[in-house]
């Protein structure tokens, strides 16, 4: 919202109180001020002059030096650049201490050794348009010695943000009575005297009621929504242009000016905060009814545009139809135009969140609808017309009707509040005497303190423009919102929680992020939501139970589900890096993935995933190592082996619609994540160069069977003694199978571990048939309590040969 | 046998001193002074020497063993010596190292876990909430009425069922309220999500912190000082804070904070950067009436509030100029924060 300080000047004395005050007291007000813009010349340094003579200056071409009227200035010497002017031109000039736009000051001096008592100005150097050619040459009957800002109109406009909490504050005058209020309460707090407040109240003239319209039916409400309703005819009117005044204080706040009856409207609403219109009773047939729309029924509004109703909207209407858009927005048909002359002049209070409703439906906003969304005054309804009435005659002439057409009347929604001293000392944690707290409330318009109730609870009566004071609470807000922060001591002392399942889970997390870290990763944050293309590259590694969660309003289709799986966002991130030539992709994220939950009424299933996604070299290329190969399937496994750490880590091959090479990757028999490569023909699309790894695993599972305390084992005291191994196997036998049978069938006590050291395959058929293959592996055979004897271990490692190439197929080479 | 011994003595000298490498040395050393060898041989035949010689010839044996045995230590030491310059001979130590790859943690990460460490030492526990939410925890709860603006389809993300994601982690609040009893002191990072278009101030979807702390006679005065305590341990001892009052649905009092930002060529300015507010007791009534008790009461317990949001202080710390350098996960601009 738009503040003119010229208008609010009409309700306030501003005098001594620079612009950043201003700015200040409304910040700490909680009124955001989110821009100011000088209008017009603000400093009155700057004044009108006249040039009496000029001549060139002796040491300078460019230069004259001029003897200028400036009235009650004096007669000053001025030394200036331009050359546009002549002698009995009247033009801008800036005395010393003028502050001009950009925060130039203007100072006396000597230019190139003549004394220059001033400035004479460009449009441009006052902040009055782009026109730097020459000075700013004024029409002839510029009075001498005035401020310029005088002659030409100066403003200072402040755009503010008023919180929803806050309608009071929509309006002029409603932003000079919470300013006045402050100033006063402070100064009151303080012991101060207060300023002089020119803060007239809104006129308030006593007419004659009545419920109908002359010859017409009562005005009927049948609607809850509008409670309170006052017309008032004027007849004989004058539409016309509005005079000057009008129109500059309009312009000013952005408003276009129409014609002086809708401008008197107007300028009430941004005046008083109370939204107006105003029909011309030509249009207007039979009786005024405030009803319900009918489903289906057309409204043609002031904007042009036709609206569909529904029973939810509130119309002004009369016996043929809508005549407006309640609280919104006043119709096409039935508007004031040149050609008007009776005026039938509305002023209601419509409930908000009916007003709420049919804006945010019908996405039509208007500045009637904005304040009555949040809450008009009710006792300023009948002001406001009257106020406007007023003006309307002086402007528009004609006569108003003795008589207030009036249906219903002002609700009443303020009431009393019970606060106790006690109370608002203990929430703000501060000393504030009893004596404060009410200079406070009284200079915010509370009525009180009534007497006391039980516990010493005083009585407050609140005004009817603050509707957002129900509770003590409420109150206590404003005696800390008026008293400041500053008064109220910054207090460290608490009770301490201790840690519990979540700091658990949240360093665990931290824990393998940073190892990742370490192992040359970095981590990516991607955005949670993805779009349906790209559930195609999801690898939850319960994916085949879960359907992905869809958004019911997406914004873009970019974004239209939640991710079932961190892989999408991070072949995203692979993708991007490639195209911006990273030489290799290693990244992973930790966050949550989302799943449809099974039970309908749920919303979701959350889960915390860690994914690592890998390609490109396995070391940075170098001057040592100028083509290292491309990481592969085992590069992977190696992240995964150290990023696990003690944890055996088992891969069991399975087939995945986005992987060539698949695999369930599991912990002691529990499946805790799925990994491999991704398809080759998905890795192109990336434009991938290498192949390209994935794993995800389920952060919470992980936790549960990697976060326990360890226990210890015992170190090995005595040696130990290795006997090597070498099988021939055919050439698509998995290594897996020897491990699985060793970790299951093998219960052999001597035997300390197993290693593969090497696997072997000859294309040629050379050494080895080529659909062959030998495994070779070293097996450490040890005791804890002795030294073994060569005996024992042979013949241990003999019945483990015996009992492998027994159970599985394959020979000893 | 003297002349002998000093004639012996030149021949090894010669020899082990001509030695060029390990093995020569050794050889020397075996024939010098090995069982076979000249020296030890003549050691076996000094019964033969007459006895008033046999001193000289003694004392003569064993300074030709000790002189021969020196040398050839000397002659392994210095080999040595030489094998290990050698061996370090022509390494260019200004020539780049064998490189590893290079990660790290993402800035957002780094800067949450900065303020999370902080705040547990202030005594806060961690709390967490689900992301996919009921409106009656993102806003019934909160005191937020049917039809306020922030309900809106316009605003916020609906799931066909009635759910939605949650607009801020302060559904996070009731989350913890519903189970655990006062005293309560938590910090809540996770994500919030708004119907925003992306641009380089705004995401859909991004990072509050949240905070809540609920005992008896918890006091604005409280509030003030736990913020002023971690924004100084967050950006400085010297950081000035200073609180406008706001409006939110779920606190009342409501302030927004603003700290004083310095930047190097720039004048100060204030910057906002979190919200916050004493509990509205709109909000204990809700929690008592879900949890069936009285344990919330807004006549036995107050508590305080607040949230922030940790892309924007990024953006202010790290002087990032679009939002969205936290989302495109560009190596280039993550391995400055490595």
């Amino acid at each position: 919202m738009l503040i003119s300080l010229n208008w609010l000047s009409d309700h306030l004395n501003l005098n001594g109180l620079s612009v950043d005050d201003f700015s200040q007291r409304l910040t700490f007000a909680g009124v955001e001020v989110e821009g100011i813009e000088q209008k017009g010349v603000a400093s009155d340094r700057v004044i009108i002059a006249q040039i009496l003579e000029f001549s060139q200056h002796p040491d300078a071409d460019k230069l004259s030096v001029c003897r200028v009227d400036g009235g009650p200035a004096g007669v000053c010497q001025i030394v200036c650049g331009a050359k546009n002017f002549k002698t009995g031109d009247k033009v801008p000039l800036a005395l010393e201490g003028a502050v001009l736009p950009g925060n130039l000051t203007i100072r006396k001096g000597q230019l190139r050794g003549v004394e220059s008592q001033g400035m004479m100005c460009s449009g441009k150097e006052l902040g009055l348009g782009q026109d730097h050619e020459g000075l700013l040459i004024l029409p002839a009957d510029a009075p001498v010695g005035s401020p310029l800002g005088d002659y030409l109109g100066s403003d200072t406009l402040i755009e503010i943000e008023v919180t929803p909490n806050r309608p009071d504050l929509l309006s002029h005058f409603g932003l000079a009575r919470e300013l006045s209020a402050l100033r006063g309460a402070a100064a009151g707090a303080a012991g101060e005297a207060g300023e002089a407040l020119v803060l007239e109240p809104p006129h308030q003239v006593a007419v004659k009621r009545t419920d109908h319209l002359a010859g017409a039916p009562a005005v009927e409400l049948p609607s809850e929504a509008c409670p309170f309703y006052t017309a008032r005819v004027i007849r004989g009117v004058k539409v016309g242009p509005s005079p000057a005044w009008l129109k500059t204080k309009l312009e000013a706040i952005g408003l276009r000016p129409i014609n002086n009856v809708v401008d008197v409207t107007n300028y009430v609403l941004h005046d008083l905060g109370q939204p107006l219109h105003a029909f011309d009773l030509a249009h207007v047939r039979g009786g005024i009814v405030v009803r319900a729309a009918v489903e289906g029924e057309n409204f043609e509004a002031l904007d042009g545009k036709t609206y569909v109703l529904t029973p939810d909207d509130l119309v002004v209407a009369d016996e043929a139809g809508a005549l407006a858009l309640a609280g919104v927005m006043g119709g096409a048909a039935s508007g004031v135009t040149l050609t008007t002359t009776d005026v039938l002049l509305e002023s209601a209070y419509f409930v908000p969140s009916g007003v709420r409703r049919t804006s945010r439906r019908l996405s039509l906003s208007s500045d009637s609808s904005y304040r009555f969304e949040r809450g008009v005054d009710p006792l300023m309804v009948e002001a406001a017309s009257a106020r406007a009435v007023g003006l309307i005659l002086e402007l528009a002439g004609g006569v108003a009707e003795d008589v207030l057409v009036v249906a219903g009347q002002a609700p009443v929604l303020t009431g009393e509040v019970a606060l106790s001293g006690d109370h608002v000392r203990r929430l703000l944690g501060s000393s504030i005497s009893d004596d404060d707290i009410s200079v406070i409330l009284r200079r915010l318009g509370l009525g009180g303190p009534g007497p006391s109730s039980a516990g010493g609870a005083g009585v407050w009566q609140v005004p009817s423009y603050r509707q957002d004071l129900q509770r003590p609470v409420d109150l206590i807000e404003e005696i800390a919102r008026v008293a400041g922060l500053d008064g109220i001591p910054s207090r460290t002392m608490a009770h301490f929680a201790l840690p519990g399942a979540d700091d658990a889970s949240y360093d665990f997390a931290l824990v393998l992020k940073t190892k990742l870290a370490a192992l040359g990763f970095y981590e990516a944050r991607t955005i949670k939501l993805v779009s349906t293309r790209q559930l195609d590259d999801g690898l939850g590694f319960d994916r085949r139970r879960s359907t992905p969660l869809a958004l019911k309003n997406p914004l873009s289709e970019d974004h239209t589900h939640l991710r079932p799986s961190l892989v999408p966002g991070l072949l995203a991130v692979a993708a991007h890096n490639v195209r911006q030539g990273a030489a290799a992709v290693r990244f992973f994220e930790a966050g949550t993935v989302f799943a449809q939950s099974q039970n309908p009424k749920a919303g979701s299933t959350e889960a915390q995933a860690l994914t690592v996604l890998l390609s490109g070299p396995h070391v940075p290329p170098s001057w040592l190592k100028k083509a290292p190969y491309a990481s592969d399937l085992y590069d992977l496994r190696g992240v995964i082996e150290s990023l696990l750490g003690r944890a055996e880590v088992r891969l069991k091959k399975i087939d995945h619609p986005l992987l060539v090479l698949a695999a369930e990757i599991s912990i002691g028999g529990k499946v805790v994540g799925l990994g491999g490569q991704l398809r080759p023909a998905r890795a192109r699309e990336l434009d991938a160069p290498d192949p390209l790894y994935v794993a995800e695993f389920n952060l919470g599972m992980l936790e549960t069977l990697l976060g326990k305390d360890v226990r210890y084992a015992e170190i090995a005291r005595f040696p130990s003694s290795t006997r090597d191994v070498a099988f021939e196997v055919a050439r698509d036998f998995a290594h897996g199978q020897i491990e699985d049978f060793f970790a299951k069938q093998i219960k052999e006590p001597l035997l300390a571990g197993v290693v593969l050291f090497d696997v072997f395959t000859d294309d040629t058929g050379a050494r080895l048939a080529a659909d062959r293959k030998s495994l070779a592996y070293s097996l450490t055979y040890r005791d804890a309590g002795r030294t073994l004897e060569a005996k024992e271990v042979d013949a241990a490692h003999a019945g483990i040969i015996k009992a492998l190439t027994t159970k599985l197929p394959l020979t000893v080479r | 046998m003297l002349e002998e011994l000093d004639t012996l003595k030149t021949i090894a000298l010669t020899a082990v001193s001509a030695a060029a490498d390990e093995p020569a040395v050794e050889a020397a050393r075996v024939e010098f002074l090995g069982k076979k060898s000249a020296l030890t041989g003549m050691g076996g035949r000094m019964r033969e020497v007459p006895p008033d010689q046999k001193g000289a010839v003694g004392a003569k044996l064993n300074e030709v063993r000790t002189a021969i045995t020196t040398a050839i230590d000397e002659k392994k030491a210095a080999l040595l010596a030489a094998r290990d310059a050698a061996a370090v001979a022509g390494i260019d130590l200004t020539l780049p190292g064998r490189p590893a790859w290079r990660g790290g943690l993402h800035p957002l990460t780094q800067l949450q876990d900065r303020a999370v460490k902080i705040l547990r030492g202030m005594g806060f526990a961690l709390a967490t909430g689900p992301e996919v939410e009921t409106e009656w925890h993102c806003f019934d709860a909160l005191n937020t009425p049917a039809d306020h603006p922030a309900r809106n389809e316009q605003d916020t993300f609906y799931f066909p069922n009635g759910w939605l994601l949650r607009t801020h982690t302060s559904s996070v609040q009731i989350r913890t309220m519903e189970t655990a009893v006062p005293p309560v002191r938590i910090i809540a990072p996770g994500s919030a999500f708004r119907r925003d278009e992306i641009d380089a101030t705004h995401l859909s979807a991004f990072t509050q912190m949240e905070g809540l702390y609920i005992a008896e006679n918890v006091s604005l005065a409280d509030l003030k000082g736990t913020l002023e305590a971690f924004y100084r341990a967050l950006l400085g001892p010297k950081t000035r804070l200073r609180f406008r009052p706001h409006f939110f649905p779920f606190t009342e009092p409501s302030y927004e904070v603003d700290v004083e930002l310095h930047l190097a060529g720039q004048p100060a300015r204030w910057v906002e950067i979190a919200g916050c507010g004493m509990v509205d007791p709109a909000v204990f009534e809700a929690v008592c009436q879900q949890r069936g008790d009285r344990v919330y009461d807004p006549e036995r317990v107050t508590g305080f509030a607040f949230g922030m949001g940790l892309e924007r202080l990024a953006m202010i710390l790290f002087g990032l100029p679009d939002i969205r350098l936290l989302i495109e996960n560009d190596a280039r601009f993550l391995q400055q924060f490595a």
